[in-house]
């Protein structure tokens, strides 16, 4: 009847835990990983040695790791920032959408008339407020009416999928390339509307990228230092704390929302800005950035600084994933060495709650207090 | 003589990480008896009757049902040897019919129901303990006391000869509670046996034959309700004499310098219903008020309206002359109300927060705390340290979860922020309930202390000894209504709880 | 801070990322799984049966163009005795039954033909948008001179590269952008369209048709028009309902649209740029006849094929893989048709009448001998409009911008 292990709560969350476990999830990941590739005649160590080639180990390769990276650090952002308060955004995908249709009218707009700092950051705020207005709604439906976010989130992906393919597939919309002959496509932005990208060291890093990495220090800053940060945290652990201390939660529900939105937003304009250049319908749709976020944010244990961190990570085992694959390499075994990696970390989760104790003689336990 | 013996639990021992639950406990139940286990919160009463009804196994130890070893691996085994449980939090389903509910679980209810059938069974059950209640009722519209009649048939209807009743009368008004013990006598004088959990001197007095008295885990000793009395039973209970007395107060209150005002006042419950009707009361400066009352009948409301967590439907609450926004609790803070909840742990305080980020609960917006809308992180902690020291809080530190403190400094950590804030009054509600005895002290001391330093309390409890120890007058709530306030040196017991039962005409007349 | 919830959450958040993805590896079809074994096979070059293969590259050649005359070749053929690195990306899975599987036969078909001289490799499931580009880049890093791309969607990411690489050979399907290493190829398939409907004409009792459609391009619409007119050449009174799923491969959207079509009383169902056979099984479970589109589906579906347009990718790829070991490789335009083999009509199936046998082979004879002549006047629009007038052909120009839906198609051009 007796398992030989149980699991145990963990009172405390020692700091040296931190590192830890996640480091012991990727070992474990590595080696599960290693008894599949056996089992499928490949040897580990040479798939090991692609993956960490082909995604960090080679300024080309580090290049493409933090192209594909960006959008998820953008995502990632946005659902770790909904995560936190316990609103289940799942709609990073769609506010994603938004965004970049916000940033690609406003590129377009004024991409040859303004000077190129002022366009980038009006793409910014443009995929801010569209991706923050249509999370927004979202959270508004939250506070007001109860309804739950997960399923009114998920929903209007589908739904911003739909104005994309309109605006670009079913009408002459603004965004459409009226010389798009032969398949529709988005109308290019101008040159000055095209976000910078730098080189250092040879890698190159895009914008959005640095861009990035400041909102998650902003992200950081909001919620570990600020009193709206404390309020939210407060909602998050007790509602009913929240209400006895008067902390308005309805709107701070809304206004979280929104700003998780308006980060998924930003992933949105940076797609626009730093890499497609024109309101990309069908690619957007076909990349799934906004349910990888929550991947992201789940794996970084909504720590925004981590986030970006797992992001890099995530867009490197992205980039090995399509290395590795070939002939001899089926994409099925890598989404399956991808899927238990992550895994593996997700399980890390539960060893940093709990502890796994062996199942002792009851005779034998010592007695406390 | 051995065939008398219903029960005999020897040697029961029952250890969790951390905590020895039952330390070699005796008990004894012989049959056709009302057996009260008495004992304080945490004494190992909850954690015995579970033993018995197979929901946890003894670590050590022997259980006998008529003088035969047993051994329960769940709730279903000793039901089905005749040990049944009402438990303190009913477990029915709301949109069935009592009668539904009795035979639910049932294995041998035939798949088919014969309704008419199994309504006359409960029927004539219930009459003949002596309990009304209509089978063909469903359960949300019976009153708690009813709710709990239905729990006691589900047993008696699965055939238990011996009933554990845990803390039945905690949610019962005193005329309901008396229709229990009537039951119960009907109950045993059929031969049945009744365990009967309690830490209420009074009724473990009106009702039991015998009395185990726990402390710690273990067994003090068992003893003949005719030979002992309260005083001898509660130093039994807390190891040493407790003098019902009231506190010398050291400041005297002044009831006319009012500090709290609450004028008429109306309120919703959380389903929307009326819960407060017309409310009137005053709190003077250094003044204790208590609210007697069995809970439910509107203090919780009174306290989150005044508290601004609840909007006034009619009505105002003002503190020194100033009328408090209703519904804002931010108004009800910055006006001066301090407000100690019932639920400490989580609507007082934020469990999962540390012990600083909760002693900054009701001040983090102030200058001292955050500016330009950042947190002063090294303030809150220098704050925090300062209080923990004050206040004797035991903590490893001021970064540790509120929700790892024992019960104790967890209302510490609470009653030390709603000081820090300043107040003109304070509001507390069930200052002391699941504490132990040491800390009921500390908190009544802080009470006591606070008032003599000027503070109006509204102190609302259950607990009638309380209260009258403690406040110089005494309101009494029954359906939202304030019905009688005497002054504490007045009251009597027996007034008072007759008044908490609805019974103001017979005890003005 | 409570997480408890988080890793219930990232497991989900897994799921649906994978699911997402597995939207285009066909997983939740379990079809086009088993399609795989049979469609190889009949996907050969040498199995087809309808025509002859071209003999040896010399009648492609008719229809590529260089896109400048004098152009020099470009050298990016392999070390001496080295074999050439080639590879293909892919935007859905090579058993999604239609569109990748064709060019992943075409790149086994090139394997076989050049064995130990050539080492192919291929990534599926790339999505559009930048990720293109890393995957392009990836290549060339493993040494790959020699790139195929074949879904539009990665137009700018190859254009890009080609551009960055002039080293580099990029072919690409279904484009339009150029380079002096960046090479288009394609065909019309209109003339193939025309054979299918008219095989669906034929099939149908009610003369009530439904068609879906991938995207309002004029591509697309071309061929819904040329399915449209074979079907009311083999029963003038044939209506086709038409619905775009602006999706090129949803198996699942696929196969609902297909369901709705029948319910709303077609009895034949067709598809045009739908890379997926899905639609097929809503016919098999209404036993409506169902002509497919860019693979032949017959051993799969025998109690409902008709027949389907296919492309035989190999015909242009061979030789010009050819003309890279030979040094001669330069870029240009490749437009295939039904006379150069590249655009080949699938076997019939069981439903296809004699009769109807004997009108579409006879059809398809005038087709060989002018490809595309069923856009000839006099021809109406859906509205009632003369679109050509009586006597006048459609120029190559008209129909690469084709933006009408002709008579007897019950459906709209959305955005125009």
């Amino acid at each position: 009847m007796k398992s030989p292990v149980r699991l145990e709560r963990r009172l405390e969350q020692p700091k040296w835990l931190n590192w830890a476990i996640p480091l012991i999830s990727l070992l474990g990941a590595l080696a599960v990983g290693a008894i599949v590739l056996l089992l499928t005649g490949k040897n580990p160590l040479d798939v090991y040695q692609r993956i960490f080639e082909r995604g960090f180990l080679s300024t080309r390769a580090l290049t493409g790791t933090l192209r594909t990276a960006t959008p998820f650090a953008f995502t990632g952002l946005c659902a770790a920032a909904a995560f936190r308060l316990g609103v289940i955004n799942i709609g990073g995908e769609g506010q994603l959408y938004m965004g970049a249709i916000g940033a690609s009218y406003v590129g377009l707009i004024m991409g040859n008339s303004y000077p190129v700092g002022i366009v980038i950051i009006a793409m910014v705020f443009a995929g801010m407020i569209f991706g923050g207005m249509y999370a927004g709604f979202v959270g508004l439906l939250r506070a007001q009416f109860n309804t739950n976010e997960i399923i009114t989130s998920l929903m209007m992906n589908y739904i911003a999928g739909i104005i994309l393919n309109y605006l670009i597939f079913n009408s002459l919309s603004y965004w459409r390339d009226p010389r798009s002959a032969g398949f529709p496509s988005g109308k290019p932005l101008d040159k000055r509307a095209f976000w910078p990208s730098y080189d250092i060291g040879g890698v190159g890093i895009s914008f959005g990228l640095i861009l990035a990495a400041f909102v998650a220090l902003a992200v950081w800053v909001l919620y570990k230092r600020s009193r709206f940060g404390f309020e939210i945290g407060v909602i998050a652990d007790s509602p009913r704390a929240a209400r006895y201390i008067g902390i308005r939660t309805k709107t701070t529900i809304v206004v979280v929302t929104a700003l998780s939105g308006a980060l998924a937003g930003i992933g949105g304009a940076s797609q626009v800005g730093d890499f497609t250049h024109y309101l990309d319908a069908k690619g957007l749709q076909l990349n799934s950035f906004g349910y990888t976020g929550i991947v992201v944010a789940a794996l970084a244990r909504l720590n925004p600084l981590g986030a970006i961190v797992v992001a890099i990570l995530l867009g490197g085992l992205t980039n090995a994933g399509y290395s590795l694959q070939g002939p001899d390499f089926p994409s099925g075994l890598v989404g399956t060495l991808q899927g238990l990696i992550l895994f593996t970390a997700v399980a890390g989760e539960i060893l940093m709650k709990y502890r796994v104790k062996r199942n002792t003689a009851a005779k034998k336990a010592t007695v406390a207090s | 003589m051995t065939n008398t013996i219903a029960v005999h639990m020897s040697g029961v021992v029952k250890r969790f990480p951390g905590v020895v639950a039952n330390d070699g406990v005796e008990f004894e139940l012989r049959r056709g008896e009302v057996h009260a286990l008495l004992g304080e919160n945490g004494a190992g009463k909850s954690t015995l009757s579970n033993i018995l009804t197979g929901l946890y196994r003894p670590d050590e130890g022997t259980i006998e049902l008529n003088g035969a070893p047993v051994s329960f691996s769940s709730p279903r085994d000793a039901l089905n040897a005749g040990i049944g449980m009402v438990h303190q939090h009913f477990r029915l389903v709301e949109t069935f019919s009592v009668a539904e509910n009795v035979v639910l679980g049932n294995p041998d209810t035939a798949f088919l129901l014969d309704t008419a059938a199994i309504n006359e069974r409960v029927k004539e059950l219930a009459a003949r303990y002596d309990m009304a209640v209509d089978p063909e009722a469903r359960v949300w519209q019976l009153s708690v006391g009813e709710q709990q009649r239905v729990e006691i048939l589900k047993v008696l209807y699965r055939g238990a000869q011996v009933l554990i009743l845990d803390e039945p009368t905690a949610v019962l008004t005193p005329i309901e509670a008396d229709a229990l013990f009537r039951t119960l006598r009907a109950m045993t004088a059929e031969g049945r046996t009744v365990i009967f959990i309690s830490h209420k001197l009074d009724e473990v007095m009106a009702v039991s034959d015998r009395i185990t008295v726990l402390r710690g885990g273990r067994t003090v000793g068992t003893v003949d309700t005719s030979s002992t009395n309260k005083r001898d039973l509660a130093s039994m209970m807390v190891g040493r004499n407790v003098e019902f007395t009231r506190v010398q107060r050291k400041t005297p209150a002044q009831a006319n310098d009012v500090v709290l005002h609450v004028e008429n006042l109306g309120g919703h419950d959380d389903r929307g219903r009326d819960a407060l009707h017309g409310v009137t009361l005053t709190v003077g400066r250094g003044e204790i008020v208590g609210i007697a009352g069995v809970a439910g009948n509107g203090q919780r409301e009174l306290a989150e309206v005044i508290a601004g967590m609840r909007h006034a439907t009619t009505g105002s609450v003002s503190v020194e002359g100033k009328v408090l926004q209703s519904g804002k609790a931010r108004a009800a803070i910055a006006g001066g109300v301090a407000h100690v909840p019932e639920d400490r742990l989580h609507t007082g305080l934020a469990a999962g927060h540390s012990v600083e980020d909760n002693l900054a609960l009701k001040s983090y917006r102030s200058s001292l705390l955050s500016r330009f809308g950042l947190l002063r992180r090294q303030a809150m902690r220098d704050g925090a340290t300062a209080l923990v020291e004050r206040y004797d809080v035991k903590t490893p530190s001021t970064q540790t979860a509120v929700r790892l403190l024992s019960g104790g400094n967890v209302q510490k950590v609470l009653l030390a922020r709603e000081f820090s804030t300043g107040p003109k009054v304070l509001i507390a509600a069930s200052p002391t309930r699941g504490l132990d005895v040491g800390a009921i002290e500390s908190v009544r001391e802080r009470l006591v202390e606070a008032a003599d330093g000027g503070l109006g309390v509204l102190l609302i409890s259950e607990d009638l000894d309380e209260i009258m120890s403690l406040a110089d007058r005494i309101a009494v709530m029954y359906e939202g209504r304030i019905v009688a306030v005497i002054p504490a040196d007045k009251a009597d017991r027996e007034t008072i709880g007759l008044l908490m039962g609805g019974s103001q005409l017979e005890a003005t007349s | 801070m409570t997480k408890k919830w988080l890793p219930a959450i990232a497991v989900l958040a897994l799921g649906a990322s994978l699911v997402a993805c597995g939207s285009d590896s066909a997983s939740d079809d379990a079809a086009a799984t088993e399609d795989t074994m049979a469609t190889e096979d009949t996907m050969a070059p040498t199995d087809d049966t309808t025509a002859a293969p071209a003999a040896d590259g010399t009648s492609w050649e008719s229809n590529f163009t260089p896109w400048t005359a004098d152009a020099a070749p470009v050298k990016c053929g392999p070390k001496e005795g080295e074999p050439l690195k080639a590879a293909w990306v892919y935007v859905g899975p090579i058993n999604d039954g239609g569109w990748t599987q064709a060019h992943d036969a075409s790149r086994l078909a090139v394997q076989e033909k050049f064995g130990d001289k050539i080492v192919t490799t291929y990534k599926e499931n790339v999505p559009e948008g930048d990720q293109t580009a890393q995957v392009i880049d990836d290549l060339i890093a493993d040494g790959n001179t020699l790139i195929f791309g074949t879904s539009f969607g990665f137009q700018d990411a190859f254009a890009a590269a080609a551009e960055k690489n002039p080293d580099i050979c990029f072919e690409f399907a279904t484009g339009y952008k150029s380079a002096p290493n960046l090479s288009q190829f394609y065909g019309s398939a209109e003339d193939t369209d025309y054979l299918t409907g008219m095989a669906a004409g034929y099939a149908s009792k009610t003369g009530k048709l439904g068609i879906l459609a991938a995207f309002p391009i004029p591509e697309v619409i071309r061929g819904v028009n040329a399915w449209t007119l074979g079907a009311r050449a083999a029963n003038p009174k044939a209506e086709v309902k038409l619905v775009w799923t602006n999706n090129w491969f949803d198996p699942a959207l696929e196969r609902k649209t297909a369901e709705a079509l029948i319910a709303g009383g077609a009895d034949v169902i067709g598809v045009k740029s739908q890379d997926s056979p899905a639609s097929g099984d809503a016919a098999k479970a209404a036993g409506v006849p169902w002509a497919g589109y860019d693979s032949d589906q017959s051993a799969n579906y025998p109690d409902v094929w008709l027949t389907a347009t296919t492309y035989h990718w190999d015909v242009y790829e061979i030789p010009r893989i050819q003309s890279i070991f030979d040094g001669t490789w330069v870029a240009g335009n490749y437009y295939g048709d039904i006379e150069d083999t590249f655009v080949r009509l699938a076997p019939y199936g069981k439903l296809v009448s004699e009769e109807a046998k004997a009108a579409i082979e006879a059809k398809k004879a005038e087709f060989i001998k002018a490809p595309g002549s069923m856009f000839t006047g006099p021809l109406n629009d859906n509205t009632g409009k003369e679109v050509i007038p009586a006597g006048k052909s459609a120029t190559y120009g008209e129909l690469m911008s084709q933006n009408f839906l002709v008579e007897g198609v019950d459906g709209e051009i959305p955005a125009s």
